[in-house]
């Protein structure tokens, strides 16, 4: 019983920081239909911002976080633009695959000239680390926070595409750009606003998974698989999705590596070739919210 | 231009020479071959010193080629193709440590193993499509890594699986030190490759995968299966991929855990569209440009080669959706225009 | 005539792109493959770094030849890459030496061709025992995992610890430190309570840690590649409240390696480890080698065991250089060496002449802050460590 709580509580944590990062690509996936592979990029930029501000800057861990947000969104929104605009429709999927594989090595190679191969941290503030009890299990203060933030970000972006003006037109403009447009929709506004959304939650789970996935050039390209994993498994455009993936493969993640160590790696991708198998659209067929 | 349109404006410039006389099939259809040989010849010719990557090279591009059978014929997306050209180099690894080192065999050897593990794992998984079918493809990949890193005892594991010592070609020529026999191997294996691979995707099946790309509706309206179509062709792809492997392992004599790794499935996928995809020879292309400019650039500073090779994979995605392969098709209208 | 043009054809098209080796008489090269760039790039640049201070402390010149070091960048385990890069260092830039390596299957992939060319290789790292036993031309200066293991397991075994948990990635050095601290634990008393060996490619540790707290372990050793993973690592072990709990981190000192320690940080405090070589060993040799790092390239923080496999590789090759008077006898040059005892920043080295591998002292450690830096302090000293590993198989 312990062992099974114990296995859920790690599995939950974990699966909370991939939902975090992923959930970004699985709404710029669904919405703008781009399979975006520099996501892990965005994701990896804001958290060398995030490291800077707060350790050669000495901001606070929060004000960290903010700046690394608002700057990464502020710097790739010339990306959609001049990029991302002509690759947007599902008719695209290898010229975008290639795109932006050409735009991670592009950042990676930028990263380490700025920063150096190394790895870098985010310091965490006082009240972030040590242990949280939970009864037979102790879990990391960050964890339960990351936890914490996962669940905020799940309910802020549902009201944002169930009750928000905002998320009714992009709905709209998801099912039927045309019929949209001649409404008086303007898509391109959408599209960016939406990117720049993508971007935002790809910078947040880079800020706040460091722990996790630690900081170095490669990382851009060391995590998307799993990335990608997430949006498979929950259903491109679908947050409800994406966080179920998330948690599932976590929890199986956690629950191979405890049971069988030595085959862990075999576990989780036959996990995920089962799951693909039985819900080949995801969990959650892709739609908005 | 998507991608599709560039396809079919390939297709169109390859049906130009029966409306137009001047170049008969029987030319267009030489020149590649005449091209790879005198470029092959030429290249063991001028660069003596540098077969070891020459060799590399021309393994790699019937790996990638046999990556445009089923990515450019199919339009099959796939970031799991090592899986086929690992298992291809184990197979025939193991096979030349423990009993047989005949080269001819051991292409024989990879290219069943190939074959056969495309075919299994392209039944599974060949019923999604999109990310769904791309994620599949990784995790196979993966699943067959971890089956090499656990074998210990048969594959080395990470140490790598070495002591590979193939007899002479034909009984007559030994692999020697400087690689000139793996050279002129490699430049035969593909050029047959290549020649094989082009019959296959012309007969009725090949043209039938290409039909379930286009227009996968109609094919089933005829009675086709397209997913037996699909099928067939990635386990033929994977024999390519295979004999590609095992090509490697015999000029290399040695296979490690990378040759099934997820970035070498990437980097063949990076050469494929570089070159051009569902031409075969823009295969060939993308893989001499690819690594020729890996080779110059990583020896004076690997960051920039990653700096360059993506502007360059964004250029090419702006400007030349059909790959380096299409810039003769674009360019040489105009030439003959001005004539 | 057709050598003419063909010599003008290569000189014009291909100088630029090539690049071409200018051989005069008089001069020795040695092809050196290392990472230098992708994850491992920092391993390359030690290495090119050690070079350079033994270089720069001993002259570029072995009676009258001068030695010219030739750097391929191997970013990753690739071995037909590997034998394709030292193909063409050995016909193409007709090196007399082969060095460097950072991993094994790169290292292994060389033996059919130095055998065949008849050069040494100086491994600088690649730690596997099995390596040198593939050809007698292979000389290694860096360590085993059993030769840092070994000692390890003996002094964790003294300390009273009676129940171990080993937690080693999952590819062979992982595997040989688990094979050496078991059998050598279990030797001596102890108890092995849970082997278990994790995905390289895991990001999350909190399950593994679980195990471990499960398994009722007193201690742990764990092995894992320096870098990300390793961070990752020492974090869970910190965060989910074992380390709080007084259970004991034992390991070979590749996961506390010096560039490393900065990002690791409180995680990595209290670590105990066994290693050949700490930059702050306590020896005029060293702060010498220490210094003249710092001279030549700014700062010394990056100074590690890489820096000082190259350097005493450096040492290896000018010896073999002298002993063959700047001919190429990849035989005659290793028997020169075998048996060859130095005094190395790292304290004194001997070359055994059975597995061609340095025999040498390893030393116990702590990782502990030190004027606001974490630092490798020794503490105690096993000399005279031979390859325990070297023909035990697998």
């Amino acid at each position: 019983m312990e062992t099974v709580f114990g296995i859920a509580v790690d599995g939950v944590a974990y699966g909370m920081i991939l939902f975090i990062i992923s959930v970004g690509l699985s709404v710029t996936l669904g919405l703008m239909r781009v399979v975006n592979l520099a996501h892990g990029a965005f994701a990896m930029a804001a958290g060398y911002v995030a490291s800077y501000a707060a350790q050669t800057m000495g901001l606070p861990y929060g004000l960290a976080l903010v700046a690394a947000v608002l700057l990464t969104v502020v710097a790739t929104l010339p990306l959609e633009k001049l990029l991302y605009r002509r690759i947007y429709g599902s008719a695209n999927e290898l010229r975008q695959v290639l795109l932006t594989i050409g735009l991670t090595f592009v950042i990676v190679a930028g990263i380490n000239y700025l920063f150096g191969p190394t790895l870098k941290r985010i310091p965490l503030p006082e009240m972030l680390t040590g242990t949280l009890d939970l009864g037979p299990k102790s879990i990391p203060t960050h964890r339960a926070f990351v936890i914490g933030m996962g669940a905020a970000t799940i309910l802020a972006l549902w009201w944002l595409l169930e009750r928000t003006s905002f998320g009714i037109r992009l709905r709209a403009a998801v099912d039927d750009p045309a019929m949209a447009a001649a409404l008086g929709i303007r898509t391109e506004r959408l599209y960016m606003a939406t990117f720049a959304l993508g971007t935002g939650l790809a910078a947040m789970g880079g800020v706040l998974g460091a722990e996790l996935l630690p900081l170095e050039p490669y990382y851009a390209i060391r995590y998307i698989v799993l990335f990608l994993a997430v949006v498979a498994v929950g259903g491109a455009g679908s947050i409800f999705g994406s966080a179920a993936a998330a948690l599932t493969l976590g929890v199986v993640d956690t629950a191979g590596k405890y049971l069988i160590p030595n085959f862990g790696e075999f576990f989780f991708y036959a996990a995920l070739i089962l799951i693909l198998f039985r819900w080949p659209h995801g969990f959650f067929q892709g739609r908005a919210a | 231009m998507t991608a599709v349109e560039s396809d079919k404006m390939t297709t169109n410039t390859s049906t130009l020479p029966h409306s137009r006389p001047a170049l008969p099939r029987i030319v267009t259809d030489a020149m590649p071959v005449v091209v790879m040989a005198v470029g092959g010849l030429a290249a063991f010719w001028l660069f003596p010193n540098d077969l070891g990557l020459l060799t590399r090279i021309l393994a790699a591009a019937l790996f990638v080629m046999s990556l445009d059978m089923v990515l450019g014929y199919c339009g099959i997306a796939t970031l799991g193709h090592a899986a086929m050209f690992g298992t291809g180099a184990y197979a025939a690894g193991i096979v030349a440590v423990n009993w047989v080192s005949d080269p001819l065999a051991l292409l024989a050897v990879g290219g069943v193993a190939g074959g056969l593990i495309a075919l299994a794992t392209g039944a599974l998984i060949l019923h999604a499509r999109g990310l769904t079918l791309l994620m599949l493809t990784i995790a196979v990949a993966q699943i067959v890594q971890e089956v090499a890193n656990k074998a210990r005892d048969w594959t080395g594991g990470s140490d790598g699986l070495s002591g590979i010592d193939p007899a002479p070609v034909l009984g007559l020529f030994r692999f020697d030190l400087y690689g000139r026999t793996s050279y002129l191997f490699a430049l035969a294996v593909l050029i047959v490759g290549f020649l094989v691979a082009r019959r296959i995707v012309r007969s009725p099946c090949g043209l039938a995968c290409r039909g379930v790309r286009e227009e996968p509706l109609r094919i089933a309206a005829l009675g086709g299966s397209p997913r037996r179509y699909l099928v067939s062709m990635y386990a033929v792809a994977g024999v390519f991929a295979g004999i590609a492997g095992a090509l490697t392992a015999i000029t290399s004599g040695i296979v490690g855990l990378d040759s099934v790794g997820f970035s070498w499935s990437a980097e063949a996928m990076i050469m494929l569209v570089l070159g051009g995809t569902g031409r075969l020879y823009g295969a060939v292309i993308g893989t001499v440009a690819f690594m020729a400019i890996h080779h110059i650039l990583a020896s004076t500073d690997p960051f920039h080669w990653m700096l360059f090779i993506g502007l360059f994979l964004m250029g090419i995605v702006l400007f030349l959706p059909g790959g380096i392969a299409s810039l003769s098709a674009r360019v040489l209208p105009l030439v003959k225009g001005g004539r | 005539m057709s050598g003419t043009l063909r010599g003008a054809l290569m000189g014009a098209v291909f100088t630029i792109a090539l690049g071409t080796g200018t051989a005069w008489a008089g001069t020795i090269k040695v092809g050196v493959i290392a990472p230098f760039s992708g994850p491992f790039a920092t391993v390359g640049k030690t290495f090119k770094e050690g070079i350079e201070v033994y270089q720069a402390q001993h002259g570029k010149t072995v009676g009258g030849d001068t030695v010219e070091f030739i750097f391929k960048d191997l970013d990753q385990a690739n071995p037909a890459q590997s034998k394709a890069l030292a193909q063409e260092l050995v016909v193409k830039e007709k090196v007399g030496y082969l060095a460097g390596f950072f991993f094994t299957p790169d290292a292994l992939a060389v033996a059919p061709l130095i055998d065949e060319a008849n050069i040494p290789c100086v491994i600088f790292n690649a730690a596997t025992s099995a390596i040198t036993e593939k050809s007698p031309r292979y000389v290694r200066t860096s360590f085993t995992l059993w030769q840092n293991t070994v000692p390890l397991a003996q002094y964790v075994a003294k300390q009273g610890v009676t129940k171990v948990a080993t937690a080693v990635s999952d590819y062979g050095p992982g595997i040989d430190g688990e094979t050496a601290f078991k059998k050598t634990f279990e030797a001596e008393g102890g108890r092995v309570v849970d082997s278990i060996r994790m995905p390289l490619k895991s990001t999350d540790f909190a399950p593994f840690m679980q195990r471990i707290k499960d398994s009722g372990a007193q201690a742990i050793y764990a092995f894992l590649p320096a870098g990300p993973t390793t961070l990752a690592f020492a974090k869970a072990f910190s965060d989910t409240g074992l380390k709080a709990q007084g259970v004991k981190f034992y390991g070979p000192g590749d996961i506390t390696q010096e560039p490393d320690l900065p990002a690791l940080g409180d995680a990595a405090a209290g670590i105990i480890s066994t290693f050949n070589y700490s930059q702050v060993h306590d020896s005029d040799l060293n702060r010498a080698f220490v210094a003249k790092h710092k001279e030549l390239f700014g700062s010394s923080d990056t100074v590690t065991f890489t820096s000082v496999g190259a350097y005493d590789g450096a040492h290896v090759i000018y010896k073999m250089i002298e002993a063959t008077g700047g001919k190429s006898d990849g035989l005659k040059a290793v028997e020169a060496v075998k048996g060859m005892t130095w005094e190395s920043p790292r304290g004194p080295l001997k070359i055994d002449p059975d597995s061609r591998h340095v025999t040498q002292t390893i030393y116990l450690r702590v990782t502990e802050p030190k004027d606001g830096k974490l630092q490798n302090t020794e503490i105690a000293a096993f000399p005279n460590q031979p390859d325990y590993g070297f023909k035990v198989g697998k």
